[in-house]
């Protein structure tokens, strides 16, 4: 398997609220195959830096874009190549775990089968599980599903805010593998404070509080 | 652990037009199908014109209105009050339910915005069809109502609930982001209501009488306009309400 | 230099604006008829005018704040919405202060009445809209989006307006010099409508050569009639007789008279020769539209650099505005 042509680039970027900023001038580049770990006590902006990364939020300053094929493109614009996971990810709760993932292939006009929506939650580990209500889910399945979101379009990018809160050893295991994977194939973006998690990344971008 | 057999995409590229009906399409089964199942929006809504189609008729049977063009023009107003208050408590859930379980952000990495408004403004057109469908009904036979010209009252009602449809979509986009929503929703909503209502409620009373089609042929051709004025401005101006 | 032209500019709208106001109550005659009541105008058209232009200036500045991103162009359209807001209370105030003194009524749904109150409801509802939003982008975004959005609306307005009611209390024909009433010409027996006004031709008798016609006037929702008898000169191709509507300041005009078809032209007429025929009357009236209009500029670039001055304050602390 070989990587794929994707780069990330952050330059001169900085994000607050009001009149807190909580980080300024964060520049870095990530290439396909690497991996970055977001790390800083709490409050101290990881999960807004992913957000800035997945275009859900506007940076204050600076420029954040992802370049592939030659062409760059802006986190907003690039969202079909990014996955997102994270303790505000919600999905909906009123519709089962299948119809979920139905839903969020057709409207990335994706041609999802059964089969390959079976394979997926297998993969997460909700195999069995997919026709109940996400209502009735426990949080560390629902932390489950959020990866079965992420990686539902094959992302090249794959942006994971506390990746194995809620889960329990064989979900971790699960998480593990998820990262290993993409790896090998893009770019990898975790924010943590587990030691466990921190030894994954090939770069370390230290927020301050 | 499976591994993956198929390589990202060479890199984004503007939907095309199927892609994005066929998202529009799956935004609106989705929300058909919250909906079905919680049935959140359209209680409230069709208690709402219930109640007022109810309190009508235990205020107007009595007095025994005579057959006036202005019994008509009155029984037409109270129609479109039922429907307008009913629509505000409704039209406005398929966002602000969005907004309230916290799934906008699944849904903005994952749906163009044109698909999610088109998605949202099938669901209210969906839900005013009920809604006119369930108060004409109620107001047939609790206030009254004579309908003259059938054909010509279901296209005035068809039409009005197109003009509520396509400029309060818009606007639930708006104040989902915003604070007191539902306050909000009809605070912004009726003064752009005006000019359609004023047009729906004399068409229908139009209809009440037995004079066909061609009476309120102007009244709809002005609410079509209407609607596509605003459908298409709310289209054009959605992306913005959308990355806001 | 450019701080020297905006005080000279300034003081130049003040002399501007006084001298309107010395104007308004010296310099034009009184207005035949409506008395000292008719010199609002002045005030009235100009404010009303100003009211339409800034929202339209809103909508351009909200396009170009989409279009562009920057805060500045959304300090404007707040500017001119805000400004846009006090010039539209003001003409609703003057308008119905003159409504009720020249026709006794405040309010009657007439058209542009219910343009100009859903022009206030539209602002108070950005209003309501700014102020339920916490974050500042998003604001300016929302806002920008919802004033565009009601700019499309407006429109309509003008075709539905005239469609509310049969009457209009806004001098059309009746009132302003080179627009003229058609009239309405009725056999003997027949009815028309001369404004809000039911008319009835009840009957034509002649003495030698004048003609009487005997009118009878419906008061709207026909509350009570009366029997009015203008009157007309054949010899002379004049109206002789013209006798005031109940109520209104207006007259009932006999414009012509057909003996042969045994119809008369009926016609609305306002007293006196027409409010703008007067030559510093006209003077004083457009230089209160373009006096009005300075000002509303004056009003808008001054707004809007005060918020762009708060903006920079707010950024430089680091609080939020």
């Amino acid at each position: 398997m070989h990587a794929v042509d994707i780069r990330l680039t952050v330059e001169g970027v900085a994000a607050g609220y009001g009149a807190r900023t909580l980080f300024s001038a964060v520049a870095l580049e990530l290439r396909a195959g690497e991996a970055l770990v977001v790390s800083g006590p709490n409050g101290s902006g990881k999960s807004t830096f992913l957000r800035l990364l997945a275009g859900l939020q506007r940076p204050e300053a600076g420029q954040i874009s992802y370049a592939t094929g030659g062409v760059a493109y802006t986190p907003r614009e690039a969202a079909p190549l990014i996955g997102w996971v994270a303790p505000d990810l919600m999905l909906y709760r009123d519709l089962t775990a299948r119809e979920n993932l139905r839903f969020f292939a057709a409207v990335r006009g994706l041609r999802r089968d059964a089969a390959a929506i079976d394979a997926l939650l297998d993969r997460v580990g909700l195999g069995g599980r997919g026709d109940d209500r996400l209502a009735t889910y426990s949080s560390g399945m629902v932390q489950r599903l959020r990866y079965a979101y992420a990686l539902l379009h094959r992302p090249a990018v794959l942006l994971l805010d506390e990746p194995t809160v809620t889960l329990d050893e064989r979900g971790a295991g699960v998480v593990e593998s998820v990262i290993a994977a993409q790896r090998r194939a893009g770019i990898v973006v975790i924010a943590t404070n587990d030691p466990r998690e921190l030894r994954h990344g090939d770069l370390v971008l230290q927020l301050d509080a | 652990m499976s591994v993956r057999s198929e390589q990202p995409v060479a890199g984004p590229a503007v939907p095309a037009l199927r892609t994005i009906l066929v998202a529009a399409w799956a935004v609106f089964v989705k929300d058909l199908r919250t909906e079905l199942r919680t049935r959140y929006a359209l209680n409230a809504m069709v208690l709402f014109a219930a109640c007022t189609a109810v309190m009508v008729s235990i205020g107007t049977t009595f007095i025994g209105l005579r057959r006036s063009e202005e019994a008509l023009l009155i029984q037409a107003s109270l129609l479109w009050v039922a429907l307008l208050f009913a629509a505000i408590t409704g039209l406005s859930r398929g966002f602000v339910h969005e907004e309230e379980t916290r799934t906008l952000a699944a849904l903005r990495l994952a749906a163009p915005p044109a698909a999610v408004y088109l998605g949202k403004f099938l669901l209210n057109l969906a839900l005013l069809a009920v809604l006119g469908l369930i108060t004409s009904v109620l107001f047939i036979i609790l206030v009254r109502v004579q309908v003259g010209s059938p054909l010509a009252f279901l296209l005035m009602i068809a039409a009005g609930s197109l003009c509520l449809a396509a400029a309060t979509t818009i606007l639930a986009a708006i104040i989902a982001r915003a604070s007191f929503k539902s306050a909000l929703f009809a605070v912004l909503a009726f003064p752009l209501l005006v000019p359609p209502l004023i047009i729906a409620i004399q068409g229908t009373a139009v209809s009440l009488d037995n004079a066909g089609l061609d009476p309120v042929r102007g009244a709809l051709q002005f609410l079509v306009a209407y609607s596509v004025a605003t459908f298409v401005t709310s289209l054009m101006l959605f992306r913005f309400v959308w990355e806001a | 230099m450019a701080e020297r032209l905006g005080q000279i500019g300034k003081l130049l709208i003040g002399i501007w604006i006084a001298g309107i106001a010395i104007a308004m109550f010296l310099v034009i005659p009184q207005y035949e008829g409506l008395g000292n009541a008719g010199r609002i105008v002045i005030m009235h058209v100009p404010t009303a005018w100003v009211s339409v232009l800034a929202f339209a200036v809103s909508a351009v500045f909200s396009a170009l704040y989409l279009w562009r991103g920057r805060p500045v162009y959304d300090h404007y359209a707040l500017a001119a919405a805000e400004s846009g807001f006090l010039f539209t209370a003001l003409a609703t105030v003057t308008g119905m202060i003159f409504s009720q003194v020249v026709w006794g009524i405040y309010w009657n749904w007439d058209p542009r009445q219910t343009s100009i109150f859903v022009l206030l409801l539209i602002y108070a509802a950005l209003f309501a809209l700014r102020s339920a939003i916490d974050q500042p982008a998003r604001r300016r975004q929302l806002s920008a989006v919802y004033s565009l959005f009601a700019f499309v609306t407006v429109p309509f307005l003008i075709f539905v307006a005239p469609r509310i009611a049969d009457s209009t209390l806004h001098p059309n024909c009746a009132f302003i010099q080179g627009s003229a009433c058609d009239g309405v010409t009725l056999e003997v027996g027949k009815i028309g409508l001369l404004g809000d006004r039911k008319v009835q031709l009840l009957g034509l008798e002649r003495q030698g050569d004048i003609i009487t016609a005997a009118v009878k006037v419906s008061e709207p929702g026909l509350s009570s009639e009366t029997i009015l008898r203008p009157s007309y000169d054949l010899a002379a191709g004049d109206m002789v007789a013209r006798p005031e509507f109940p109520g209104l300041r207006y007259q009932l005009g006999l414009e012509a008279v057909d003996l042969t078809a045994n119809s008369a032209l009926l016609n609305i007429e306002a007293p006196g020769t027409g409010l703008l025929e007067n030559q510093r009357t006209l003077v004083t009236f457009l230089a209160a539209i373009i006096g009005f209009t300075a000002l509303f500029v004056w009003l808008l670039t001054l707004r809007a650099t005060l918020l762009d001055v708060q903006w920079a304050l707010a950024q430089r602390e680091g609080s939020r505005l």
